[in-house]
Formats: structure tokens, sequence, C-alpha cells
């Protein structure tokens, strides 16, 4: 709002290599933008602001997380048509930003309806606007900054594409940095015009130097040897389409040009390889081991790039599973040894409680195999239009039947151009019917995921719980982010226990799974029917939720609550869970030399997805629940 | 209803002692960040901050400004009161009282940003901003009982007001923008879901309260309880005095802060101590100095000690630990403390 307290972008102590990377962009504009990823309070946001305030060709527009989507592409002004009669555009958040930084924080937790509208504008350079009764095109050429925390879930690929350059933040290590970081913060806030007068030379130095690097740019020529070097670097880096490269060559020259040169040299390259490559790398990048030109640093030194985010992203379970390991070395192999023993025994009461197990490693949990898949389901996950009063509203539509939400800015729009030839009663404005509009309103509605879990004694036997707890972990994971909720139900002896009612709190999900314990028989039926009431209940209370019933058994159901065979009963439960609309998925873990299937045969009744655990590694655990949502 | 009841007094509250601090520190302090107040069902989360409305100090502001803009602070104003300045008109200011503004759990984000005035639009046929419920919030604190069962989008926007201090409005026809600084305060009981990490960083502090465990305590409880329900006004009578005193006591601080010394050692232990538990970014160290220096000017004190350091970390540190989703969040304050008493005395 105001520019007099801004914290000044020279005062801020290290995050040099994002300084670097926002500083390319302010010289040269179409490399594309920067999105900044990173944990809390390490002075994102404060750099971006810092930086409007210094540059003064350009202000930084603000996209706030609540704007709908007429406010960013432009609609009818509403005061000119009723006082002039004339149907003109309002000064739309795109207009604004041509020219300019568009600074957009928490990109991650946008709607989608902007998302969209946003990618449109950013590949074209153009706005088109066409509503309400008005074609407008203007330019809209910015520079997009994002600020993003992975902890709340990762960005479209085609949006994170559209990003020219990543930079990872991270809180400094350096104890004399930390202290000068608290000391400046202190000084500022005591007296912030003092702090910033005394920082106002520093910010004219880097702003002289912007100029500089400004006039240099044009005059640099990129030569074919260079431009070969970063096709390279991209391949070699396995990254997708053609992006990484151009991106590469326009922050080189922006880099060039702010040491003060006209020519490109490898290591401008190497910077530039590190801020445009991380976030366009595919998985499983070919062995760079065996290259041993000049690109080979530039290659690992991206490449460790692309670790850090991934372990970023994930909140490192890595360090988790590595702490499972220890356990599982200290007690786990021991009762490990004795549930060997108890296969044979089969349906024995003796209980014992699995660690959970580690069978996946980060790379499998990877984020993008999600963000991969979720471009095939277009965000359909988190992102339902709902039909009740709550949720964001993004946009309009005309009403179909009773109005319920009427927008009534959009509705006030509608009617604005007819004014002169209305009645209006004494007042300024008059409605008919015809003008009104009704909000779309979009909330993140996660998937409410119910695990019933088959905890009999079959299951204790060579580490199958093990494996079973870790994949279900590896789903909790990912529910933390993408905001599902989740439940758990677990089956043994004689009944079926609700030990997780649906929550959100997946710590809570995380200690109930790591206590639960197996042993004695398999009411299979009983599990199913608690699951299905559950579930039938959760949908009774909010229609929005998209419900999946996740059932990990062998299926050798051998409790009878009906008086029937055990395997009949479990059969028709299945029916009815299939008849109410509860989307499914049978993890079968039966892994005995002569298989029974029935496992595979409740699916079939219930119209499940079917896998075995075996070929479910964690990774492909995930996509199988996420293929459904 | 003839006579109205009095609000609970504050000091008459049974122990609890970090949580009233943390919410006196707060008001000396406005720019600590806020409270998050964790802990089950009765535990006089709720009555406390109810009570801590009667403690709150007048303070000047614009008059018929509806943000409660402070006359003194120009960097802050509001888009109308600074036109007014720029034109060299003068703000006819009045003392007013600061205030708890409820932010139910059920409120719409139109309702809290602010949105187009309907009523407005339609008589006059203009585009005017509604205000929400941040408008309200400016200069005042921001109550939000049962905080993690908020909505998303409006933690969205939540997050992005307390960050900033700024309301920024792009909707409905309406583009607005006005000054939302607000003391946060939040309320959870944990067993009914998480918070999520982002929203429990922007909280300065973070109190885990917890019914009192000494019996001879509970049985004050309950006698001062019936005793505050069978004549509210003798009760409040009966504390008036604590009361007035603590007041005072909290307009010193406030008089004291700006001077408040705090020497180098205690950043060095701030940045060591965060270094060593691997928190989050900087947030950590500059809220531990922050709270020491506001710490020490409730204690009268003119110098930041020890003493003061450790009280600070155990506010500022617990929810800013390194944690991941399924760690358990385990403080091993006994690190810090040994931290902090191994600075160097001063000669």
């Amino acid at each position: 709002m105001r520019n007099n307290d801004v914290y000044p972008f020279s005062a801020i102590v290290g995050q040099d290599k994002l300084k670097k990377a926002l500083l390319i962009n302010v010289v040269n504009p179409s490399v594309g933008g920067v999105l900044i990823s990173g944990e809390k309070g390490t002075g994102k946001s404060t750099l971006v602001r810092g930086l409007g305030n210094l540059i003064q060709d350009m202000e930084v527009i603000e996209l706030p997380l609540n704007a709908t989507e007429d406010m960013l592409i432009g609609s009818i002004d509403i005061e000119k048509a009723l006082v002039e009669g004339k149907r003109t555009i309002n000064n739309s958040i795109l207009m604004k930003a041509n020219g300019n930084i568009l600074y957009v924080d928490e990109v991650n937790l946008l709607s989608e309806a902007i998302v969209n509208s946003l990618l449109e504008v950013s590949q074209s350079g153009i706005s088109r606007v066409e509503r309400e009764g008005i074609t407008f095109m203007h330019e809209s050429l910015f520079i997009l900054v994002g600020t993003m925390n992975p902890e709340e879930g990762g960005l479209r690929p085609q949006f994170l594409d559209r990003f020219g350059l990543f930079v990872e933040v991270l809180g400094s290590d350096d104890l004399y940095e930390r202290i000068n970081i608290i000391e400046r913060r202190i000084q500022y806030e005591e007296n912030p015009s003092l702090f910033i007068q005394q920082w106002k030379y520093e910010d004219s130095k880097i702003w002289n130097k912007i100029k500089k690097a400004r006039e240099l740019i044009s005059k640099i020529v990129v030569s074919e040897s260079m431009m070969k070097v970063a096709s390279e670097i991209s391949m070699k880096a396995n990254c997708s389409g053609h992006r990484g490269e151009i991106v590469m060559i326009e922050a080189s020259k922006a880099i060039a040009a702010l040491y003060g040169r006209k020519n490109i040299t490898i290591d401008d390259l190497k910077e530039a390889s590190q801020l445009a490559l991380p976030h366009r790398m595919r998985d499983n990048p070919p062995d760079m081991s065996e290259s041993d030109d000049i690109e080979k640093e530039d290659n690992n030194d991206a490449n460790n790039e692309e670790n850090n985010i991934d372990n970023n992203d994930q909140n490192t379970p890595e360090n988790i599973s590595d702490d499972m390991d220890n356990d599982q070395d200290d007690d786990g192999n021991d009762e490990n040894r004795q549930n060997d023993n108890l296969d044979s025994i089969g349906d024995s009461d003796n209980e014992t409680i699995d660690d959970i197990g580690n069978l996946f490693k980060v790379k499998d949990l990877d984020i993008k195999p999600l963000d991969r898949k979720r471009r095939k389901g277009a965000g359909r996950r988190s992102i339902v239009k709902t039909s009740e009063l709550q949720g964001r509203y993004v946009r309009y539509t005309f009403p179909k039947g009773k109005y319920k939400d009427i927008a009534f800015d959009a509705t006030l729009r509608a009617a604005a151009p007819y004014q002169d030839s209305r009645n209006k009663e004494g007042l300024a404005l008059s409605i008919k019917k015809q003008d009104i509009r009704e909000k779309i309103r979009e909330k993140r509605t996660g998937s409410t995921i119910l695990f019933v879990v088959d905890a009999s004694g079959s299951m204790g036997a060579k580490k199958r719980m093990e494996s079973v707890k870790g994949a279900i972990m590896s789903l909790l994971n990912d529910a933390y982010q993408k905001r599902d909720s989740v439940g758990m139900i677990a089956f043994r002896k004689e009944e079926a226990e609700l030990i997780l009612n649906i929550t959100r709190s997946v710590d809570l999900a995380y200690k109930k799974l790591k206590d639960l314990p197996t042993g004695g028989k398999t009411p299979l039926t009983l599990g199913l029917y608690k699951g299905y009431e559950i579930l039938k209940n959760a949908m009774k209370r909010n229609k929005d939720i998209i419900p999946v019933l996740v059932l990990v058994t062998d299926g050798r159901g051998n409790v009878s609550i009906g008086g029937k065979e055990p395997l009949e009963e479990a059969l028709q439960v299945s029916k009815q869970i299939s008849i109410e609309g509860i989307q499914t998925i049978v993890i079968d873990t039966e892994q005995d030399f002569i298989q029974l299937k029935l496992a595979e045969e409740i699916a079939k009744e219930m119209g499940a997805d079917y896998h075995k655990l075996e070929e479910l590694k964690a990774e492909e655990i995930l996509n199988v629940v996420r293929n459904h949502i | 209803m003839i006579n109205k009841k009095k609000l609970y007094p504050f000091t008459a509250i049974v122990g609890q002692e970090s949580m009233k601090k943390a919410l006196i520190l707060n008001i000396i302090n406005p720019s600590l960040g806020g409270v998050l107040i964790r802990g089950e069902k009765g535990t006089a989360k709720s009555t406390a901050v109810r009570a801590f409305a009667e403690l709150l100090p007048q303070r000047e502001e614009v008059e018929e400004c509806m943000f409660s803009c402070n006359p003194d602070d120009i960097s802050s104003l509001c888009g109308d009161c600074l036109e007014r300045y720029k034109k060299g008109e003068d703000f006819s200011k009045r003392m007013g009282n600061m205030k708890v503004i409820d932010l139910p759990v059920s409120a719409t984000e139109d309702r809290v940003v602010g949105t187009l005035d309907i009523e407005h639009a339609i008589k006059k046929g203009e585009k005017r901003f509604e205000p929400g419920i941040l408008a309200m919030a400016n200069r005042n604190i921001l109550y939000v009982d049962e905080v993690n069962l908020l909505d998303d989008h409006v933690v969205d926007v939540l997050l992005d007001s307390a960050a900033m201090g700024v309301n920024t409005i792009e909707r409905e026809g309406i583009s607005y923008v006005h000054p939302a600084k607000f003391i946060l305060i939040g309320t959870m009981n944990p067993e009914e879901g998480d918070l999520r990490p982002q929203l429990l960083d922007r909280f300065g502090m973070v109190v885990d309260v917890v019914g009192e465990k000494e019996i001879d305590n509970r049985v004050e409880v309950i006698k001062r309880r019936i005793e505050y329900e069978e004549d509210s006004h003798a009760f409040a009578l009966k504390w008036e005095e604590n009361q007035i005193e603590l007041r005072e006591k909290i307009l010193h601080a406030m008089e004291i802060l700006k001077k408040i010394r705090c020497h180098e050692d205690m950043y060095k232990t701030a940045a060591m101590i965060s270094i060593e538990l691997g928190v989050d970014g900087h947030r950590a160290d500059i809220s531990m100095i922050k709270t020491a220096k506001t710490v020490a000017a409730f204690d009268g004190k003119l110098e930041v000690d020890k003493k003061h350091m450790i009280e600070a970390a155990s506010l500022v540190l617990p929810h800013r630990m390194r944690r991941r989703p399924f760690e358990e969040g385990v403080v091993e304050f006994s690190k810090v403390e040994e931290l902090i008493r191994g600075i160097k005395d001063e000669k």
C-alpha cells in the first residue's frame, strides 16, 4: 500500500541466490519470473517487496488469494455504465500488472479458476476480455513472482513450468549471519524510517547496477556454441521441453550484463542453470557420472538442487524412515522372527505390534508423480465446485432454477448498461430477472479416505503388517498436504474397531497406526460393514466429500456375523458398498504359495480396483488411490 | 436484565500463569505476533481472553475512521486518512479503547475481508467498500476461538493480512487496500485437529494450558467461580485493586519498552538456540529477542537478563521446532535453558 516502511532490499542478510534471481528478471523480463519455495520466515516476501521499492520504474502488483476472476481479468465498470451509460472496462489486476511485477504470495493456494486465467495470459502476454457484452484486448506483460511453502502442497506442472526460475530458500545456519539478521530486524522495528535512510545508498547502488545492465543486455550476442552447451546441459539434466535452455540463455544474458560484460561465459551459464533447471527436471535423470565435459559440474549442481527440492517437498520422510529403520533394528527383528513362526499357526491370539514399514524411499514418494497424475485429473482431487454457500467465490454463472447464492456484483454489472431505459422507481438501479447471476464457489475438499485394515493374526506374518503400515503412512503423508480427511478401522479377533474417527489430524492418525496391534481371527464382514456405516454417515453430514474405502486384507474372513458363510456375508456387504457409490480399493496381502484369491473376489463384488501388496511400491499405492479420486 | 453481569476479572483467574503472561506481553508490545492457546475444554481459555478485554489500554485514534487509524503513525494510515493528512487537514482525535474483535469459525470469506456494499450500490449506483472483520480488527485484538476449525480459505486471507498488516481486496468489483494490523489470539483444542504449520508459525507465542493439578488450586477455582456466579459485582469490586495494579504495571511497561537494552550476547544465544533446535526460518530468533525485551519491561527492568530470555524462549519456541508432520514435537527445553544459563555474566 504505502511504500515508506518497506524493509530495504539491500539490508536483507544472505539469500544471495534469490536476490540474484530477482535481479535477473528485472534486467531481462523475458526470463519469465521466479518461483520462490521455502520454509516459513525466511524473508521471501520481504525481499520481493523490497525489490519493488528499489526499482523505480516498476511496481509490485499483488494478486491476493481472495481475488475473484473478474478482478483479475476485468469486468464492466458499474459506475461508468450507470452514470454515463457507457460500457467500459474497469482497471483489472492484469492491466495494472502490465510492465510491472505480479506478485502472488502462497501461489500454491491460488484457486483453480484464477490459475487458469493466469496461465492463459502469461503464455500469450495478451489478456482478452469477453464478458458482459464487452470485447477488449490489452497487453499484459509482467514478471510473475510467486512464493510457496512446499509443506502446503505443490503446483500444477504447467503452472510450474511458467516460472522461468526457481529458487529454494532456507534459513541461515551461520551463527553470525543469524545474529546479523536479528540485529537488523530489531533496529528496523525500533525506527523504520531511520533504518531505511541508512540503507538508501546501498539500495541506490543496486538500482544503478540494474540500469547499467539493462543498457548492456541488448548488446549481448549469444554464440552458437553457448546455445549448444545450454541445450546439452538441459538434455543431460533430463528437462522436459525446450523452455529450460531458452530461459537459461536469457538468464545468462542478464547475469553477464549484471557483471558488466557483453559476452556470456560458461560460468554465467552454470549460474543460470542452477536457477532455470531445478523445477524442470524429470524423475530419474540418466546417470550423469559418465559425462566428463565442462557441464558435468553444472549438471551435478543442478541435480543437487533437485534433490533439495525433493527433500523439502516431502518434509523429508527420509529422516522419518531412517528413524524407523533404527527402531526396527533395535527390537523389530526379534518380533518379526516370531511372526514368521506364527505364520504356520495362522489365526493365533498372540498380539504383536509391528513397526511402520520403511518400504519406500524419498524418491518413490516424490511429489512429482503425484503432480503428473494430477494433470490428468485436472485438479479435481482437491478442489470441487461446492453446492453449499461455503467456499471461495471465484466467478459467476447464470442461475438455474431458484436463486440460492446471488452474485451481487455480477448482477449489478449485468443490469448497469440498461438503466437508461428502465423505470427505476426512485432507486438508482432497476434489476430485472434476466440480470441475476449466481456465484460459483470453490472449496478445497480433500477426499475422505477410510482405511479398513485387516489386523488379524495372518497379517502379522512375515512383516506383512509392516509393509501395510508403510503404505498407509505414505498416504497419510500425502493426505496432510492435500487436506484429506482420514479414518481407520481395524478388524481382528471378534470385532471391528474404529481406531481413528474421520479426522484431519494426521498426527493422530500416525500415532494410532503406529500402535495398531495384530493378532486373532479375521472378522472381515464386520470390518467392511463398519466402514460402510462410517462413510455413509460422513456423506450424510457433508455432501461434498469424496468417500474412498481402502480395504487392506488377505480376504480370509473367518468370523460370521449373521450365521452365514463368512465369505458370503462379506460379498453381500461389498455389494452394498458398491451400490452406495463409495469408491473402493482393495489391497490384497495374500502371499501364501497356494492362493485362495478371496480378496480378489471381494474386489470384484465391490467394483473395486484390485492390487496385490507385492506390486505396490509406495509410489504406486498413492497413484492407485489418486487415480480414483 | 437490570444488572448486567460483570466480566470475570483477569486477575482472579487461578494459575495459568504462562497464558496470562503471554496475553499481557502482547498488549505491552503489539508487534509480538499474538498468542495461540492450546488446551482441553474448560481450562479458562476463553474466560481469560474475554477478561483480558478489560485490561486493554486506551489509545488515540482518528475520529470517524473505520479502521481506528493511529494519528501519529503516518506510515500505517488508511487511504482516507492519508489523503486528509496530505491535504494538511487536521485529524480530530479521540481516545478509544482497544477492543477484542471476534472472528467466528463460521465466518465467510467476504465477511472477513469485506465486500461490495450492495445497499449503497442499488440505492446510489456507486461502488463502495463494506468493511469486514479485518477492518474492525485493525489496531485491535482479533480473537478466533477454535482457530483450527477455520475454513482453509479464511485461514489463507487471515495469513495474508497477519503477515503484511494490510488487507488487500480484489473481489466483487471492489479493489481496496486498508491497514489490518492486529494482535491475533487463537484458542484451540488439539484433539480436534491440527493447525496448518503456516498459520501456527504466524503466532508469536504458543502456550499449552492444562487443568490445575494441585488439589488446593482446584478448590480455589471452584470457590472463586461460585463467588462470582453469586454476585459478580461484589466479586469484581473485590478484585478491583488487583486489576488496577496490573493495568498500571502494563502501562509502565509500555512506557519503558523502547528503552530496554539487550546485550549482544543475547542475540548470539537466540541464534544459537535456533540453530541447535533446527527451527524453520528466522522468525523464532527475532521473536525471542523482542519477547525477552517485553518480559524485561513488564518486570520493570531496563536490561534483558537470562531469566527474561528463558521465559521468552519458553513462549516462542514450542511450536517452532523443526517438526515433520509425523514427528512428535518434543521440546528439549532443558537444552535451551542450558544455553541461556551459559551466557557469560557481565562484568
